[in-house]
Order: structure tokens, then C-alpha cells, then sequence
């Protein structure tokens, strides 16, 4: 992006979905490992408690 | 991430589940948890993103690698965001700010006060009265 951007540039265009505060969580169904087996993770399930969604960039880094 | 395993009991206590994800395969997901010493510390499931459709659903995606920010996402019971942290390049997370946060939430939530900069568990929260507007 260049820096040369201003607010102006931004400020008038309607706001796109950032997933953000107060935002619906976008569900999803994916693969994870769950101690040690493979199992469908369905974020709908988790309604009623508090989540965390903890993204990191990859396995065998520091995360 | 093994901060986070650490305080795990103590975010199961307030009712929270922890689900990590990266575009990692769900085979290099089994293979780091069994053979990194924090991987193998970890109770909670290591989502493969495979297709980067969550990544990217979030808006935290590195387009230039295909690998997600170091984001993290709180969603409360009915299904909403409250936070979203991204964190640099340089610098992994804090476990105690997040549990600060979630208990911080829950506080506020349950109490109705404001939860102020720095609030720890065991401190006042804040009443919101108009009369103190200019006053604190």
C-alpha cells in the first residue's frame, strides 16, 4: 500500500466486514486436532460459553 | 501458546474455550503437538485452516504467505465478537492480559461498571454517573 493514502481516501467508502467488535462471529466447520485424533470443529457448538479464537501463523515457530 | 495452555484451567473457570487455528496442515498440526515441547502442552484443539477461509472470514490472512496474523478473537456466549487484537510481527501474546480481558468482560457484564485502564480482579469497577463526568 502506498503511504501516501489519507483518510479522505477511505472515509467516504462504506465500511466493508471487518470482523471486528460487536461483529457476528462468521461460523465455521474445519478439521483440528483434539488430543491427538482428528475431529470436525463447529464453532456453533461452542454457543454459550466465552471463546477464544488464538490464530497464529504456523506450527514449529515461537507462536 | 504454551501460555496459554498454562492458564487453561483457569479459563475453563470462566466458562471459555480456547480453539487455535493456522493454515497448517491438520498432519503438521498432529506432528507439532507431539513432538514440540509447548505443542504437547496444549488441552485445546488446533484447528487446520487448510483453505484459509477463516483467516481470511476474520480479516487477519498475510495475503503475500497465506499464513494468519498473530490475531487474537474473543466471542462471547451468543455468538459475538468482542475483541479482536492483532499483535505485531515482533512479539508474541500476553495469557495474563487475556485473562484479564475475559474476566474484565465479564465484570463489566455482570456489574454493569466500567472496567477502567489497568483494572485487575479484586478492584472497583466504575459507577457510571453523569455527576462525575469532569470529575475523574
Amino acid at each position: 500500500m502506498s503511504n501516501d493514502l489519507t483518510v479522505e481516501d477511505f472515509a467516504n467508502e462504506p465500511l466493508p466486514f471487518t470482523a471486528t467488535r460487536d461483529d457476528p462471529a462468521p461460523l465455521f466447520t474445519a478439521e483440528a486436532i483434539v488430543n491427538g485424533d482428528i475431529q470436525q470443529v463447529n464453532l456453533e457448538d461452542y454457543r454459550g460459553s466465552w471463546v477464544v479464537l488464538f490464530f497464529y501463523a504456523s506450527d514449529f515457530t515461537f507462536v | 501458546m504454551a501460555a496459554v495452555a498454562a492458564i487453561y484451567s483457569e479459563l475453563q473457570d470462566l466458562n471459555t474455550e480456547v480453539l487455535a487455528i493456522s493454515t497448517d496442515s491438520v498432519y503438521a498440526h498432529k506432528i507439532f503437538k507431539e513432538i514440540s515441547p509447548s505443542a504437547r502442552q496444549v488441552q485445546y484443539p488446533l484447528v487446520s485452516d487448510r483453505n484459509q477461509l477463516i483467516s481470511r472470514a476474520y480479516r487477519t490472512i498475510d495475503e503475500q504467505n497465506g499464513a494468519a496474523f498473530r490475531t487474537t478473537v474473543i466471542v462471547d456466549p451468543e455468538g459475538t465478537i468482542v475483541s479482536k487484537i492483532t499483535y505485531p510481527r515482533e512479539v508474541g501474546r500476553n495469557s495474563q492480559e487475556l485473562l484479564r480481558l475475559i474476566q474484565g468482560i465479564q465484570f463489566g457484564r455482570e456489574t454493569g461498571l466500567g472496567v477502567p485502564g489497568d483494572w485487575v480482579p479484586g478492584m472497583p469497577g466504575i459507577p457510571r454517573r453523569p455527576e462525575d463526568i469532569g470529575r475523574i
